[in-house]
């Protein structure tokens, strides 16, 4: 048993394992058919081999610094392998004035271990509002959501850049991914009301192109567009994100038909039904993702790199003494400090 | 500051640091030690930097940390303070500038001919984590290339017997030590850079590690670094050589990925949307 242990600590594997670990990272960015998954191959020898190194190698007995080091080590690579298994991302687009709806979460990706309970979660979008300076430079995002915490009480924050919200365990982050939504009503040949939003391609990215495919609850395939009657969005001067109180127009066409223009409150006829333009909205893109251990995996790697430094003080800060000096404060300062 | 005295000011640099490779040269030639007059020019370098870089923050509103001109110039400046103090407090690593001399030259010419236009910061970058990042890569950047810069003085030695040469590190014991210690704390502000960069990729892009191509070359230069001090205790009777050899390739790859990766690719460290 332990000369099988003493194998599997060998320092020769460690390289292995660190060159492994290397190669197949820089293949994996390159490759899009590579997944960056196989990367968990080389973290498991390692861990293995960190393992086995810890309870035989005597070298961490006498070297605390080292020992803690390693430790901080292995347990980085412990909670990212329990993230990459218990983690979800995800991206949604909620409109404003409505409440986030799980069935339009988009999944990026989801642990195997994740227990999904997006259905439960609850917020609602308010007011959005994004600072652009000259060249379309986008400088601070204040989207306002609200929502009930553990404790029931309603908290309503703007978030954006730096500032997430966190409604239960799941962080929610603005992206810059944003747009316009046309607020349309339909109206049935059959008597049936709809009242429902329709996402214009993300702005001012496709400032050019507002222009979506859509079809009605008659199944008649429309082409929208959203024209604003003077450009909402600037190259040379800063301007906001967010307004929704300017005049546009939304044509619509139809194949084979004359295409239409509808202002705000205006109605066409198409088959089956009629469509009413009521109102323009925006709506604006979040990353939904559960990330448990990430604290935890930060801790860790503090512990690490404390580890690292103790290890130094330890090994290399004394050999580093010019021989005949006695003033080592003086002349390695900056080396501790760094 | 105007555009065009901050211009000026960096051409000042460069000229400084063509004399400083010179002198360099020179002292090779003449077998004498160019330690004073390198760091007198090491110290104009740094004043007129400091002179340009505070002129531009005060006319943009901004630090330098965005375009290539702004890394160039910021890293040009952090690595002629680092050499500085090091060879000042560090004696066994003092023929380090033989080498890294020419290297800050070539960056100082690379800066002359980029383009100047500032870009401002998006709202992401208003981060505490940015700072521990930049800083600590800074001072990575700085060690591992004064360590680098020495031990490759050394390797010329070994592959060309001189006395001139034997003359830039007389006591090769107490250099030899002085260059490890270095790469290790290099190697602890490398691990540093690497979290911090994390913690405010999750804040601002809301990802701690995507695999994008500098991330991933920022992982194979820290694993590098790591596995280099580890070859020196898996081979206790490794030659000085090859560990000096070693350095040099690692200190290649982080070169290109802190100059080379981030203006190749990916938008997301540029910070443009
Ligand atoms: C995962 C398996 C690993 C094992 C089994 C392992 C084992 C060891 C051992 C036994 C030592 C002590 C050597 C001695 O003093 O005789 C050591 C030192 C060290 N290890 Fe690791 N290690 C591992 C991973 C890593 C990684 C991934 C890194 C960083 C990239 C790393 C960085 C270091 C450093 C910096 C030292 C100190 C070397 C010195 O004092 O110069 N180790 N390791």
């Amino acid at each position: 048993m332990m000369s099988l242990l003493r194998k599997l600590a060998s320092l020769r594997l460690t390289l292995v394992g660190m060159i492994l670990l290397a190669v197949l990272a820089v293949i994996a960015s390159r490759r899009a058919d590579v997944d960056a998954g196989v990367t968990v191959v080389p973290l498991a020898i390692l861990v293995i081999n960190l393992l086995a190194a810890l309870l035989t190698n005597r070298s961490f007995r006498a070297q605390t610094g080292l020992l803690v080091f390693h430790v901080g080590l292995l347990l980085v690579f412990v909670f990212i392998g329990l993230t990459v298994l218990l983690r979800f991302d995800g991206h949604a687009e909620v409109l404003q004035g409505t409440a986030f709806d799980a069935a339009q979460v988009e999944t990026v990706d989801q642990g195997r271990w994740h227990d999904n309970r997006l259905d439960g979660l609850e917020f609602y979008q308010g007011e959005v509002r994004i600072n652009y300076l000259p060249g379309l430079n986008r400088q601070d995002t204040h989207s306002t959501i609200e929502y009930r915490t553990g404790s029931g009480e309603l908290r309503r924050v703007a978030i954006g850049d730096t500032r997430t919200a966190s409604i239960d365990g799941y962080r929610i982050a603005a992206t810059f991914n944003k747009g316009f939504a046309l607020l349309l009503q339909w109206s049935g040949d059959d008597g049936s009301e709809i009242l429902g939003a329709v996402h214009m391609p993300s702005f001012p990215e496709f400032d050019w192109k507002q222009v979506t495919t859509w079809t009605t609850p008659a199944g008649q395939e429309v082409e929208l567009e959203l024209d604003f009657d003077r450009p909402v969005s600037s190259d040379t001067s800063a301007w906001t994100f967010g307004d929704t109180s300017m005049a546009y127009t939304v044509h619509v066409a139809v194949a084979g038909d004359a295409p239409r223009t509808l202002q705000k409150g205006e109605s066409a006829r198409l088959e089956g039904g009629a469509i009413r333009a009521v109102d323009l909205r925006v709506w604006m893109a979040y990353q939904i993702e559960y990330v448990p251990f990430l604290p935890w995996l930060f801790v860790a790697a503090m512990l690490a790199i404390g580890g690292l430094a103790a290890h130094f003080a330890r090994r290399y800060l004394p050999a580093t003494v010019p021989a005949g000096t006695d003033k080592k404060e003086d002349a390695l300062a900056h080396v501790a400090r760094a | 500051m105007s555009l065009v005295l901050e211009r000026q000011l960096v051409l000042v640099a460069v000229l400084l640091l063509a004399a400083a490779t010179l002198v360099q040269v020179a002292g090779v030639v003449f077998g004498r030690s160019a330690y004073r007059p390198t760091a007198g020019i090491y110290t104009a370098v740094v004043a007129v930097l400091a002179a340009a870089i505070a002129g531009r923050w005060v006319r943009e509103g901004q630090g330098p940390f965005l375009t290539l001109y702004d890394i160039l110039l910021s890293n040009l400046f952090s690595l002629a303070v680092l050499l500085l103090l090091v060879t000042a407090s560090l004696p066994g690593v003092r023929s380090a500038t033989l080498f890294a001399s020419p290297l800050l030259l070539v960056l100082g010419v690379w800066l002359t001919g980029v383009s100047e236009i500032a870009t401002p910061l998006p709202g992401a970058f208003d981060n505490a984590w940015l700072w521990v990042h930049v800083l600590s890569g800074k001072l990575f950047l700085g060690l591992n290339l004064a360590a680098t810069a020495a031990a490759s003085v050394m390797l010329l030695q070994g592959a060309v017997p001189s006395r001139r040469l034997a003359a830039l590190a007389a006591q090769p014991q107490e250099t030899e030590q002085q260059i490890w210690a270095l790469f290790f704390v290099s190697f602890i502000c490398h691990s540093v850079m690497l979290v911090a960069g994390a913690v405010w990729a999750h804040s601002a892009w809301g990802r701690y590690w995507s695999w994008d191509p500098l991330e991933t070359w920022t992982l194979v230069t820290w694993l590098m670094l790591g596995g280099i001090l580890h070859v020196r205790s898996t081979f206790r009777n490794l030659s000085q050589g090859v560990g000096h050899a070693l350095m040099l390739a690692a200190f290649a790859v982080a070169f290109l990925t802190f100059f080379g990766v981030p203006f190749l690719s990916i938008a997301p460290h540029k910070g443009l949307m």
